[in-house]
């Protein structure tokens, strides 16, 4: 959790990486200089960090050599993974309940993906080349065609930060209302209905 | 020297022979069951015991069939199974998590007054070995897989055990299989399968274990290996897509819009 008794207006920028696979790549992307000129010209006071099992050393590695005097007012905070799931991150994230919405950026898993489309806070998604499975490359890019999040890469991370304010403006919810005779009539409730026989 | 009856058995003719005949039998038999069920299931009434068992895959398996299984109706499902991974305590958790809630919405969407069908009695979690761990030898794959399917064979057979008992053949079994991915699942249609197969217990007769599988949400162009197998190899009697680039896959899978 970020540390408590900030200003009203903090805005924090959540960063995770999953608990399944290392993606120590997106911690130094996150903890790069620039990248934090470009959270500090947006407005943002805090960064955490989930960085896994076994981010622990890069984490604290590159997090120290920031602690100088070329301070850019962020705080930086990480911690490794935590079994009860992300929703007290999100919701800081989100700014609940009093303070400035923020970002996410995450990694391609379906899961948190899905978590942070349903607590609405703008979510930058960076699928992790190391991993060969270019279908969450793929969800990403279908979701950042529909409008519901930026797709992003490790090298042009500051530059997303601009774009994830514009997501926020032009903000789209999820989930989407499915068209006419899709989800309100069935979905997978009607699905097994009809697989039990029960007839509405 | 006409050959004695015993060298007459051994023969490779006779071999062969019969190995053909148990192939074709069984090969018939695996036809007969394995295309979707045609008939509709017979319909039932709300309120009558039923058996809902729920694969949960890990992480965003797991994530996604509880989000797609938001606001169940317990006078539908009656009793739930939750099965999982060993070791995956976070599906484990997150099932237990899932049904406080179901308790704490009094388990009917529309709000209704009866409290029923929640709580301890009504649902249990089955854990499971790995069908196979991340970067485990193909070697030892086929060795997990077998424990992991026998332990499923068990799940099934004995999931009669919790509060309702012995009223009818096949009783015990799920009325409905609900997956998502990855082989854990799999494994679990198999063993339904197999007990088909073979009708223990009036496992295809009665009509019992109609499976669902539910292709990823992550999955937007291509099916996974398991949507692939349940699609064309064991054949689960619905496979839903949530892409419309996947809609009517083989020919039937289905899109019905995001399911998650």
């Amino acid at each position: 959790m970020p540390p408590k008794g900030k200003q009203a207006s903090s805005k924090l920028c959540f960063v995770t990486v999953g608990a399944t696979a290392s993606f120590n790549s997106l911690i130094s992307a996150t903890l790069h200089p620039q990248f934090l000129d470009a959270l500090s010209k947006a407005g943002y006071t805090n960064l955490l960090l989930q960085y896994g099992k076994e981010g622990k050393p890069v984490f604290d590695k590159l997090a120290s050599k920031l602690d100088g005097p070329s301070g850019h007012g962020i705080a930086i905070d990480g911690f490794d993974f935590n079994r009860d799931g992300l929703d007290q991150e999100l919701k800081a994230a989100k700014g609940l309940p009093e303070n400035a919405e923020g970002v996410v950026i995450s990694h391609a898993g379906s899961g948190t993906i899905l978590a942070v489309l349903r607590i609405d806070v703008p979510l930058i998604v960076v699928p992790n080349e190391e991993l060969l499975d270019n279908h969450q490359e793929e969800l990403a890019k279908v979701l950042e065609e529909q409008g519901y999040v930026i797709y992003g890469r490790l090298e042009d991370l500051p530059a997303t930060i601009a774009k994830s304010e514009e997501l926020r403006i032009r903000h789209k919810s999820w989930p989407p209302v499915n068209s006419g005779v899709h989800r309100q009539a069935r979905g997978l409730a009607g699905v097994m209905d009809e697989e039990m026989g029960f007839l509405d | 020297m006409p050959p004695t009856p015993l060298a007459l058995l051994a023969s490779p003719t006779f071999l062969l022979t019969t190995a053909f005949s148990l192939l074709l039998a069984l090969t018939l038999r695996l036809l007969a069951i394995l295309p979707p069920r045609p008939r509709r299931p017979t319909p039932r009434r709300i309120g009558a015991p039923t058996r809902l068992l729920v694969v949960l895959g890990s992480g965003g398996h797991t994530a996604e069939m509880l989000s797609a299984l938001h606001g169940l109706n317990t006078q539908k499902y009656t009793h739930r199974t939750y099965v999982v991974s060993s070791g995956d305590d976070f599906s484990a958790r997150k099932a237990a998590e899932f049904e406080r809630g179901l308790e704490a919405s009094g388990g009917e969407p529309a709000g209704g007054t009866e409290k029923a069908n929640t709580g301890a009695g009504a649902y249990d979690i089955a854990v499971v070995p790995r069908a196979r761990r991340v970067h485990q030898s193909l070697l030892t794959t086929p060795w997990s897989a077998g424990r992991c399917l026998w332990a499923c064979l068990g799940v099934l057979l004995s999931a009669n055990g919790k509060g309702k008992s012995g009223d009818g053949v096949g009783r015990g079994y799920p009325d409905l299989i609900l997956t998502n991915g990855p082989a854990t699942a799999v494994v679990v249609v198999l063993a339904a399968y197999v007990l088909r197969f073979f009708d223990v217990r009036g496992a295809n007769s009665s009509g019992v274990m109609r499976t669902i599988y539910m292709e990823s949400w992550a999955r937007v162009t291509t099916l996974s290996l398991s949507g692939k197998l349940l699609l064309w190899v064991l054949k689960a009697d619905r496979v839903l897509v949530q892409w419309e680039q996947l809609k009517g896959m083989g020919g039937r899978a289905e899109f019905l819009g995001v399911l998650v």
